[in-house]
């Protein structure tokens, strides 16, 4: 029985296949993270689909919070914002855009304020000043007051009135009231009827730790001295001041200057450590498909409560979930793949310490759908392939989530490998490969097929039943990958380097990268010969579900539905057919890793439609048939034979055998020397349905018994008086509950299994 | 001597059987050993040949999170 070696775990040695650049280069293309257009054209960055959100829900509350971010004085902003992010609305390029500042000043008009602080809020030890009014010099005393720094504003006017006044006068009455409300309530010290003049301005140098003023006091006071308007600061005249236009240009000169306060009041460099400040470009992907409610609620001059939540609630949340709405996987792990990626990677680095990530990596199918359905191509499959095989060459790749599937390859490529000519010939013009999954979930159509192929084609036909090496590619397993390469290239060589015909989209995937291998599907084949005898379709419409390794190979996807037509199928369309394909779960190893997962990306593509499902991969065949749905595989229809219900773990390598055995009688006439079992062996339904969910095999349960008979080693439960016998194979012990019927006759009831070895302890 | 840590323990209470000793299984010392690590636990032994018992639950149960653990390490 062959075995793999279980890996150390204080091995330390890192072999990176991957590199940080690498990977950095992969994660970019997500644009996930990226602002929708509406935020990215606001030179204040609100976060306009969390506002509009919640002005939607009719949270004005939670939505001022959100505005007060970006607007000291919400009123003021919302009614002179010449609102850039409205034109940028991805809405406007089908409909209307959304009317945001309209909804902003809705929002600000009936949102409740929320008071942060008050006498409890810890005030910083350094000061600031500001000189002069005007709509910059009060969105900067709000801004800095937020920052909770002590102000002293030095103005001309008699009183606060008069100070909000200045520049101001599209408020109307009701807003300016309110917003004088709001100003009162800042704690801001006010000078008033101040003569502003340099003497003034340089008298105070020495009282505050920073000092602004508005633009028209600089212009006036120090003509000479020159202003860096993207940090709003003259060096020359130490002030932090600088010129803005309109109403959002204010506020966000203000913005710039509140930080440069802030760098000033702590003696740093006011260029140190900025970030990106003002409008952005963003690359981020929003479906338009769906978009309904196009026109905007009309305005009549301001929006009461109840139409500002309608016209909120037409904004579409702009997000790119492309890959999320298509894959089970991501949508399980609710994770966008740029974020997914970067953890991944991570885990790869890990030296001591846990992997948490191993499981969601291994738990990707490899399909390559959201590359197709990504905007940006994206490439998940390559993320984790390569993480995979980067764990493998680090010796931290668990055996125990891919060892099952592993010896499976191991056993399709030795115990149940076949490799012959045609029957007469030596060397032969075709080989036929149908899989190992379509040997071990269908034989007798892998039979059928075989038969007809040397019947139908001349030169003949060989047959090689094996396992093209998918298995161990996609565990990461990069060495064993290229024995298995060199072993079918030799098996190959060996029948004349024959021309392949794949039974299986995945294997041909797999053998196409084989250099010098000439290779065709099985359907290309047919599609020549012409349909066998007896060859029909289903009676009933059926919904045809894309391989993923079909995926990219358009001329196979044509064939297929090709095909289907002459067996006079009626196929209905399904959303996410071709290139778009979900995967099944098998791909990617992705059932042995995840059991959960893989069921739900089964479901993903059953979902699709009610009918029965036609397909032309054996595992996609077997794993909707075992969800209960009505499933058939193209080449059954071809040659009218029926798989029937799928068959379990241990079916599944003895339908290998048994096909392999009983060509070698018929065609070759050859002989299999038989392991005849010298007792016999009964399972109940319960121990067979425990074997299959628990992954252990008849021949496991044989050798426990086996052992039993030869070393009488057991333990007899007295609480139900059946006997249980263990036995180590490979890396993990096998233990099995039985009753004794005679001496050579056994019925199993229970099997578990542990990987842990266990030893008597001395002492 | 301190007693020593165990991970795990069982009380056969004398309703298991070593069928090849015929004798009952006692609560003994063993050891589960996985990836270079060792566990000290208390099982079912027998005290004649050493056969050590992993009931069901426990293989089901611990070991097998201990093992998904260290399989992540
Ligand atoms: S489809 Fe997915 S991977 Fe591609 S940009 Fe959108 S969120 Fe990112
Ligand atoms: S629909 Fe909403 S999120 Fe998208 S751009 Fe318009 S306002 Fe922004
Ligand atoms: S399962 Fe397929 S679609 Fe989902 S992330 Fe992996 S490769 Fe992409
Ligand atoms: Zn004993």
């Amino acid at each position: 029985m062959s075995q793999i070696q279980e890996r150390g775990s204080t091995h330390v040695y890192k072999v990176n296949k991957i590199s940080k650049e690498e990977m950095e280069s992969m994660v970019e293309r997500c644009v996930y993270e990226h602002p929708p257009f509406c935020s990215a054209a606001c030179p204040l960055k609100l976060d306009v689909r969390a506002f509009l959100d919640a002005a939607a829900a009719g949270n004005f509350k939670k939505a001022l919070q959100q505005y007060e971010k970006i607007a000291p004085f919400p009123l003021i902003l919302a009614a002179g914002c010449d609102a850039p992010c409205e034109r940028k609305c991805r809405l406007g390029e089908i409909g209307d855009s959304v009317a945001i500042r309209a909804v902003e000043e809705a929002v600000a008009r009936y949102g409740e304020v929320t008071r942060i602080g008050g006498v409890f809020r810890t005030r910083k030890k350094k000061t600031a000043a500001i000189f002069g009014s005007g709509l910059f010099a009060l969105f900067l005393a709000g801004e800095i007051e937020k920052k909770a720094y002590p102000l002293t504003v030095f103005c001309e006017q008699p009183d606060l009135e008069g100070f909000l006044r200045c520049e101001t006068d599209f408020l109307d009455d009701n807003a300016f009231r309110a917003e004088l409300k709001r100003l009162r309530g800042k704690e801001i010290e006010f000078v008033f009827d101040c003569r502003i003049t340099r003497e003034l301005i340089e008298e105070k140098r020495g009282a505050f730790d920073v000092l602004c003023c508005a633009e028209a006091v600089h212009a006036a006071l120090y003509p000479e001295a020159p202003c860096a308007p993207e940090l709003m600061y003259c060096a020359d005249a130490g002030l932090v001041t600088g010129p803005t236009e309109g109403v959002l240009g204010a506020a966000f000169g203000a913005k710039k200057a509140a930080l440069t306060v802030d760098r000033l009041a702590q003696k740093l460099d006011p260029s140190n450590t900025r970030g990106t400040e003002g409008a952005v470009e963003s690359q981020l992907y929003t479906d338009l498909s769906e978009a309904k409610r196009l026109a905007r609620v009309p305005l009549n001059g301001g929006y009461s409560k109840e139409a500002a939540i309608e016209e909120a609630g037409r904004c579409i949340q702009c997000r790119c979930e492309e890959c999320l709405k298509s894959c089970a996987f991501l949508e399980h792990y609710k994770k966008h793949p740029g974020l997914l990626s970067k953890e991944i990677y991570n885990n790869t680095q890990i030296i001591m310490g846990d992997h948490q990530l191993n499981k969601p990596m291994n738990s990707c199918s490899l399909c390559g759908q959201c590359t197709v359905v990504c905007p940006n191509g994206f490439d998940m499959a390559q993320v984790c392939h390569r993480a995979r095989q980067n764990m493998v060459s680090t010796d931290k790749m668990p055996l125990a989530p891919h060892e099952f599937a592993l010896l499976d390859m191991l056993f399709s490529n030795n115990e149940a490998f076949l490799a012959r000519p045609q029957p007469g010939y030596e060397r032969c013009k075709y080989v036929f490969f149908p899989g190992c999954q379509a040997a071990a979930i269908a034989p007798e159509t892998v039979r059928a097929a075989y038969e007809d192929l040397c019947a139908r084609l001349d030169g003949g036909v060989a047959l090689m039943l094996g396992c093209c090496g998918a298995i161990c590619d996609w565990a990461g397993r990069y060495e064993m990958e290229a024995q298995t390469r060199e072993f079918i290239d030799r098996e190959l060589a060996r029948l004349g380097d024959p021309i392949v015909i794949a039974g299986c989209p995945t294997c041909k995937k797999e053998l196409s990268t084989h250099e010098g291998i000439s290779i065709k599907g099985i359907w290309d084949v047919l599609l020549e010969l012409g349909l066998p005898e007896g060859a029909h379709g289903l009676d009933r419409p059926a919904a045809l579900h894309d391989s993923c390794g079909a995926r990219g190979d358009e001329e196979t996807q044509t064939a297929i539905r090709e095909l289907a037509a002459r067996l006079g199928c009626e196929l209905i369309d399904t959303p996410y057919s071709g290139d778009r394909s979900p995967c099944c779960g098998y791909g990617g190893l992705a059932a042995y890793a995840n059991r959960e997962v893989a069921s739900e990306m089964t479901e993903k593509c059953l979902e699709r439609s009610d009918a029965p499902y036609i397909s032309y991969c054996m595992a996609c065949r077997d794993r909707f048939a075992r969800k209960g749905r009505e499933s058939r595989h193209l080449l059954e229809l071809c040659y009218g034979t029926d798989a029937g219900a799928p068959p379990d773990i241990s079916e599944k390598r003895r339908n290998r055998l048994m096909l392999k055995k009983e060509l070698l009688l018929d065609l070759w006439h050859e002989e299999t020397a038989e392991m005849k079992l010298d007792f016999e062996l009964h399972y109940t339904d319960e121990a067979r349905r425990m074997m299959d969910e628990r992954m252990i095999l008849t021949d496991d349960v044989i050798a426990v018994l086996r052992d039993f008979r030869e070393t009488g080693e057991a333990i007899l439960d007295g609480e139900d008086g059946m006997l249980v016998a263990r036995k180590r194979v490979g890396n993990a012990t096998f233990w099995v509950k039985f009753t004794k019927e005679s001496e050579d006759s056994f019925t199993v009831h229970r099997a578990y299994s542990h990987r842990m070895n266990v030893v008597k302890r001395e002492g | 001597m301190a007693a020593e840590k165990n991970y795990y323990t069982i009380d056969p209470q004398g309703k298991l059987m070593c069928v090849k000793c015929g004798v009952p299984l006692e609560k003994g010392k063993a050891k589960f050993m996985y990836l270079d690590n060792g566990f000290p636990v208390e099982l079912p032994v027998c005290p004649r040949c050493g056969f050590v018992y992993v009931p069901e639950e426990l293989a089901l149960g611990k070991v097998a999170s201990v093992e998904r653990a260290l399989e992540d390490k």
